[in-house]
Parts: structure tokens; sequence; C-alpha cells
């Protein structure tokens, strides 16, 4: 009886909770790792038990179902939420200098090294 | 009564902190005084001043006094003893205020540890030490006051965030604090030493017990925040490549960078704009650490504090600082003795300078990654996230050089060694770990592109470092730091290749096969504790020859009424048990996460030795 009553609590605190888990396969937690879930803090919708989550797993279940690929799923995610969604920003003009910009200061600095010292 | 008592020591150290940097001019100029006198009396009352200040906030919230509103925000009557006290600084005001502690201690012990040295280089450092001593208690004083009143008084507070109440969260803060603000020392002292033309090997003698301590708290405190998210936000994963995580790491990258140059300038005096630079900038991204993460810039899930006119005071007060110290550099930068002593490209000192290139790589990644994304935002709007994915491809294809870098660079000697030294026993484990490697990675299935390099590459510098004890050139912390550290990237490794995990919906009574185990759900009952009542499940994992009892929780805290779900974990030597279990609506049914994570303790372990490495280097010099 008591553990009952604390059920019902622990539902009462969480909210709506009317998702069930479905037992997902390892292709949905590969790309739910590189997902984040929109309405929880810095969390990702692998880690996460939200309702957002909990869906967006089954929508990655039915479109694997579907027979698409991580990139058709990860496109139609984009498109539908914006690249805030995905952890891998993809290279465009916006996020060229994010991913260049250390590669950059590593050919500066080996330079610089390479000047200091002498070969022989 | 306490608040006052805080508030007013807080305004007699800020007395004390104006006095001292009038006073350090005026003196500067005399040379033959020295420093003990009046100034070292005003450190120490202000030193005073802030410990009373802080006494004053832990016995306030030891006896629960809800007229101090930090209190009535963070604590309840009903919570445990050490959490009440931990609450101290498991909040935005307190925590400012064991900063400003640290800060004001830190500069007693230098003050007294360097009596040594030129009184001018002392002087000046207490001067610059004040200005952020001043700065840290302007912004306590005016934005984020623990000792504000509270009127009428409340009968109860509103009680700590459950997921604090921690003993590794509990004691995180104070070490990486400890970590965080033994930079100031570095910087201030750095800025000293070059305006008072005094950087070399004195200096670089002196400095780098600093630098190492700073080190090494950092190190522990990153270490504790990583344990505790593996037990504690329930994924099972250790590192998130959370903002948050990020701006410790970046001080880290820095300062192990730092303590291996300023070696060189020890030993060999070269290398001093260097050393000054890396000096400056460790503190400055360890105050951005704390800009990032009170002013709520961040999304995330350490974010407790949110406060924009707080974020614009630390933020106006870091490009002080900072322009400040830039200012200083090229001002007085032709000070600094350039002898530039001809480097060989095969000698310990580019040894050094490798290392050097790579760790400001990887600080390069860290910083860019964790500050872009805000950029972007302000600049044109666009949102986006950089999470593990960016990190994990900028980082793993230099890992595999810079491991290997490793293995060969600290057994090169003093400016010029030769080339053909990179001899047939080192080629001999080379080979040697492409076989391992090849065996292992076949046997457990893996063919990313990365993985056989990278397994090559971190197996070469584990046998490399465990042959290296027998050598006798490097000394012994070293050696420790290199192995452990060599260590820990094996460890992640294999953890993360060869990781298990399961998840299913079950009943109490289930049972359900995995892998050769078989998981049962026991039972379930309910715990009732001081401040939170917990349902508590019972899983048998169960294999050919032997049995565990795992226990996780699901608890309900009152105060604030919040959810957590406690993982159960069972160590041992070979790998982790990990089990968490969530409540689903389904009548009776649970979500159950079960994980297997081989080698979890040696993750930690490593850790611990990387760090003892540090502890055994300032023992073995001092004692």
């Amino acid at each position: 009886m008591k553990i009952k009553i604390l059920v019902v609590t622990i539902f009462y605190l969480i909210g709506s909770l009317n998702l069930s888990y479905a037992a997902n396969s390892e292709k949905v937690d590969q790309i739910s790792k590189n997902l984040r879930c929109l309405i929880c803090q810095g969390q990702s919708v692998y880690d996460s038990q939200s309702d957002f989550a909990l869906s967006m797993k089954i929508l990655i279940q039915n479109k694997i179902d579907e027979g698409q690929n991580d990139e058709q799923i990860y496109d139609f995610l984009k498109s539908k939420y914006g690249e805030w969604i995905v952890y891998d920003p993809e290279i465009n003009k916006n996020t060229v200098l994010l991913w260049v910009l250390p590669l950059i200061l590593f050919v500066f600095g080996g330079i610089l090294i390479l000047r200091k010292v002498s070969i022989k | 009564m306490l608040n006052q008592i805080g508030n007013y020591s807080l305004y007699i150290a800020l007395v004390s902190s104006i006095l001292i940097i009038i006073q350090s001019p005026i003196l500067l100029n005399r040379n033959n005084i020295n420093v003990s006198g009046r100034i070292f009396s005003l450190i120490s009352i202000q030193s005073l001043m802030i410990i009373i200040s802080f006494i004053a906030l832990i016995i306030t919230f030891i006896i629960s006094d809800f007229s101090n509103e930090t209190v009535y925000n963070n604590s309840h009557t009903s919570k445990p003893l050490f959490y009440k006290i931990s609450g101290t600084w498991g909040n935005h005001e307190g925590s400012l205020l064991l900063w400003l502690l640290v800060l004001s201690i830190f500069l007693l012990i230098f003050t007294i540890t360097s009596k040594n040295l030129s009184n001018k280089y002392r002087i000046l450092t207490l001067f610059f030490q004040e200005i952020i001593i001043l700065g840290f208690l302007l912004f306590i004083l005016f934005t984020s006051n623990p000792f504000m009143s509270l009127f009428p008084i409340p009968n109860e507070g509103t009680g700590l965030n459950p997921i604090l109440q921690d003993p590794a969260l509990a004691i995180h803060p104070p070490i990486l604090y400890l970590g965080y603000v033994g930079t100031s020392i570095i910087f201030s002292s750095s800025l000293a030493a070059l305006i008072s033309g005094s950087v070399n090997k004195t200096w670089a003698k002196h400095i780098k017990n600093w630098v190492l301590v700073s080190w090494i708290f950092l190190s522990i405190g990153i270490l504790l925040g990583s344990i505790w998210a593996y037990y504690e936000l329930g994924w099972g994963g250790f590192w998130f490549w959370d903002p948050v995580e990020n701006v410790s790491l970046m001080p880290w990258f820095c300062l192990t960078a730092l303590f291996h140059t300023i070696l060189i300038l020890e030993k060999r005096e070269m290398f001093h704009s260097w050393v000054v630079i890396l000096s400056i900038t460790t503190f400055s991204l360890s105050m951005s650490g704390t800009f990032l993460v009170r002013s709520g810039i961040l999304n995330s899930i350490h974010t407790f504090a949110n406060d924009p006119s707080r974020g614009v005071f630390i933020l106006c007060f870091l490009f002080i600082l900072i322009t400040l110290s830039i200012f200083i550099y090229f001002f007085y930068q032709n000070k600094i003795k350039n002898n530039f002593t001809k480097t060989y490209i095969v000698s310990k000192e580019t040894a050094v300078l490798v290392n050097n290139l790579f760790m400001m790589f990887f600080l390069s990644v860290v910083l860019i990654g964790t500050i872009y994304p805000i950029f972007l935002e302000v600049v044109n709007n666009d949102k986006i996230s950089v999470g593990p994915p960016f990190y994990h491809k900028l980082i793993v294809p230099f890992l595999i050089p810079f491991l290997i870098f490793m293995a060969i660079g600290p057994n090169f000697n003093w400016i010029k060694d030769k080339i053909n030294k990179i001899n047939l026993q080192q080629l001999l484990f080379f080979i040697l770990s492409i076989i391992i490697s090849f065996i292992f990675l076949k046997r457990v299935g893996i063919s990313y592109l990365f993985s056989l390099p990278l397994f090559i590459a971190s197996i070469f510098l584990f046998l490399i470092t465990i042959k290296d004890f027998s050598v006798k050139k490097t000394n012994l912390s070293q050696k420790i730091s290199h192995f452990g550290f060599s260590l820990f990237i094996l460890s992640v490794l294999v953890n993360g290749v060869l990781a298990k995990e399961y998840s299913s919906n079950m009943k109490v009574g289930d049972e359900r096969q995995f892998l050769n185990k078989t998981i049962k759900f026991e039972s379930l009952k309910v715990n009732e504790s001081k401040n939170y009542q917990s349902l508590e499940a019972n899983f048998k994992i169960s294999d050919k020859n032997n049995s565990i009892n795992l226990k996780p929780e699901v608890r309900v805290y009152d105060q604030p009424q919040t959810i957590t779900s406690e993982a159960d974990i069972k160590s041992t030597l070979y790998s982790d048990n990990f089990l968490v279990f969530n409540i689903l609506k389904n009548d009776g049914f649970y979500n159950v996460r079960y994980q297997i994570k081989p080698f979890m303790i040696w993750i930690w372990i490593s850790i611990i030795l990387i760090s003892f490495g540090g502890i055994l280097s300032i023992v073995k010099k001092n004692g």
C-alpha cells in the first residue's frame, strides 16, 4: 500500500508521464545520444526521461522502421527543430570558424616552434 | 546578529583592501623597508575579518537562522547537519564568499612564505592580489551579499536542491576553488615579476609550488565533479563536455602547459615571456569560468544561479583585469631578459614546447566549442549545440600523435640529443602495441576509423611509462603522473569500447536475460529518511559463478519537493555494475537500465595517480 502511495506521489510530481518506454534498438540509442533534449537542461535525448525525449525516441524508432537512414533522420529533425537539436554541428558558413579556428591555431603554433628551434 | 557580524567584517576587509592598495605604491619607492610592518598587519586583519564572516555564515546555516535570506533560500531545518554546512557554499552568495576566503588566505600564505624575495616584487604581488580581492568584495557586498536580512522572519527555509545533497558534491566546490584561486597568485606574481624585472630562475622556483598546488586541487576538483556526475545524474557517463565541465578543464590545460614550461625557465632560463603569458591566461580562464557559470549565460544542467546584473559586473571586472594585464605585459615586455639560447629540435626544451602546442590546441578546441554558440547567438540569433561528437572529432586525431610524443619526449636530454636515440627498444614496444591493439580490437569487433591508431598510441604510451620506472633519468613524481595519464587514457578507451547496456520495462518478479547474465527484479520497498522518502528496488544480477544485489532508489525529497533517481553501483577492479530504475505509468512496470562499465574504477585511480605525482613533487622539494 505504502508503495502505491509513493508511486502515485511521484507521478503527481513528474507531471504527465503517459508514454511507456519501449526497449530501444541500439540504433535509436546511437542517434539519440547526438540529440539535445530541448526541454531539459544540458542533457541528451538518450539520457533524458522527459516526455519530449521519450516521444523523440519513439519517433526515431518509427523512422528507422520506415527504412530511413541516419542522415535522413537527422535532416528531418533539423528541419523540424533547427540546428540546435544536434550536438554535432554541420560545417556551413556559420560554423566554419568553429571547426577551423583550432586547426589554424595549431598550425600557427607549430610554425612558431619550428622557427624557434634549429634543425641541426 | 550574525548578519551584522558578517556584514561589518566584510566592510572592514573592504577598508583594509583599499588601504593596502593606496599604501603599496608609497612603500614601493622605499627600498629599505620590509613588507612585514603595516601592510602585513593589514593583510592579517583582512583575512581574519573574512574568516569571521565565513564562520558567521556557516553558523547561520547550522542554526538555520532564517532571518538570513541566503539561509532561507537554500536550507531547511530537516536537513542533515553535514548538508547544512555544505549548503553554505552550495549557492551563489556563499560560494563567492568562499572564493574570497581562499583569495585572502592564499595571499596571507604568500606573504609569509615569500620573505626572502625582493621587496618590490612582494609589494607588487600584494597590490595586484588586493585589486582582485577588492573586486570580489565589491561584487559580494553590492550584488551578492550573503548577509541580507529578512523580516518578518520565516519559520522554515525552502531547502537545498536535493541533487546537491551528496558527499562528493559537498566538497567539490571548495577543492575546485582552491585550484581556481591558486591561479590568482600566479597571475599577480607574474605581473609583479614582470614589472620588477625579476622573471628569472628564482621566481620560477618560487612560483612553481603555487602552480603545482593549483594544478593538484583543480585535478582533484574535476575528479570529484566527474564522480558525482557518474553516480548522481543517472546516465552512467562521467564527462559530457557540458560547458560547466569544460570551464574547469580549460585552466587545467593551461596549468599543465605552465608547469612544464616553468621547469625550463628554472633549469635553463628560457621562455620567459611565454611563462608570463601562460600565467595571465590561466587566471583569466579561471575568472571567465566563474563568470560563465555564475552569470547564467550557459544553458547547462549545472547552472543554478541566474542573474544578468551580476554577470555584467563580473564581465566588466574581467575586462578590466585582462586589459590591465595585457597593457602591463606590453609596457614591461622589454624588461624580460631575452637570451635566445639556441634550441635544438631533439631536446627536452623542444619536447616541452610540443607539449605546450598540444595543450594549447586542446584548450582552444574546448574554449571555442564552449563560447562559439554564445557568440553565434548574439551575432545572428542562430542557436547551435556543440556537444560530445564535436570534441571527439577534433581531439581524437590529435590525441594520437600527442600520446606517441608523450612516450618519447620525456627521455630527451637537455639542449641537444641524438635523433637516433629513438632506439630499438622503443621500436620493439611500438610493434608490440600494434600487435596487442590489433588482436584486442579484432576480438571485440570494433572497426572505427581512429580506434586502431588510438589504441596503438595509448598502449605504446602505457608500456613506455611502465618501462620508464626502471630508468634513472627522470624523477619519480613525473613517472607516476605520466603513468597515471597513460592509465587514464587506456581506461577511458577500454571503458568506452567494452561498455554494455541493457534497458527494459520490468515488473516485480520479472526476469530478463542479458548477455550471460540474469537480471531479476526481486522486490520493492519504501524507506523513510529524515528529509526524504524513497522507493528502493532490489535487483539480483547473476551469472554462472556468482550473483550480486543492486538496490537503486527513487527518492522524493520534501524540501523542496523533488525527485531524484539514485543509481546503485557495485565496483570491482574489472568493472562496475550500474543500475537505475524509473517509474512508468503502465501499472506496476518500471523502466530498468543496467550497465556494465569495465575499468571504471581505474579512471578514478588514474586521476588520483596523476595528482599524486604532483603532491610527491611538492613534498620532495620541501622535505
